[in-house]
């Protein structure tokens, strides 16, 4: 991560800016929503290693000089699914990354909600995002 | 199959406010299929796009609109190997991808 920052300094003309955009170290929260409402269904449970390390990377940048930091936003950001096998291909992409174990019982959990729900209800993933603004000197 | 990711547009909101984006040389890092590529040229960016995932900058490719076929350049790259001379980009986005 760090050479990759060293990178951005690299191509980044003197007054650049580097936005770092990730979710925050936020577990992710599952639901359902229709046009009554919404409805939480599970708190994912996933670890934060990789979000603690880029934290990490990008505080001895400006420990160091190479950034300054300008401002930090936090927003909303919601995965809206059609359908349960677009959350499979999602939770699967997540599994894949490490951030969870199996969690093929959440898909049949799921897989009922959308039984007795009304027609329409989606599912919503939802975490939010932080921006990170930094300044090249 | 559908998926709408930040439909209520927070995202680009977020990104709006922190410069003026228009005529601005910006590298996008973690493009994947092009959605906040698609996003950001709409501010008048003109965007260097890379991902480390061929498939995905195949589908980018593929999704490009042809009004902003000039603006933006998708190439599949490394975070670690920046295909761009010294101090030559405005903005560097890393879209999830630290």
């Amino acid at each position: 991560m760090v050479h990759a920052l060293h990178e951005a300094h690299r191509v980044l003309k003197p007054n650049g800016l580097l936005l770092d955009l990730r979710p925050a170290a936020v577990h992710r929260r599952v639901g359902t929503a229709q046009d009554d409402g919404y409805r939480l269904l599970w708190v994912m449970r996933e670890g934060f290693d990789d979000d603690r390390a880029a934290d990490r990377a990008v505080a001895s940048m400006t420990d160091e000089g190479w950034f300054k930091a300008e401002g930090l936003t936090r927003f909303a950001c919601y995965r809206i699914m059609d359908t349960l096998d677009d959350f499979q291909v999602w939770l699967a992409d997540f599994m894949n990354r490490g951030k969870v174990p199996s969690h093929d019982w959440l898909v049949q959990r799921l897989r009922r909600a959308l039984e007795v729900a009304a027609a329409g209800t989606r599912i919503v993933v939802s975490a939010p995002l932080v921006l990170r603004v930094l300044r090249k000197p | 199959m559908t998926v709408r990711i930040d439909p209520e547009e927070n995202e680009i909101r977020a990104l709006k406010g922190v410069t003026d984006w228009h005529g601005k040389r910006v590298l996008e890092i973690g493009c994947g299929d092009g959605r906040l590529t698609r996003r950001l040229v709409r501010l008048g960016a003109v965007i260097h796009a890379s991902d480390t995932d061929a498939g995905l900058i195949a589908k980018a490719r593929k999704n490009l609109p042809k009004q902003f076929a000039k603006n933006i350049h998708y190439s599949v790259g490394q975070a670690e190997r920046i295909d761009q001379p010294n101090e030559s980009l405005d903005v560097v986005v890393f879209a999830w991808a630290l």
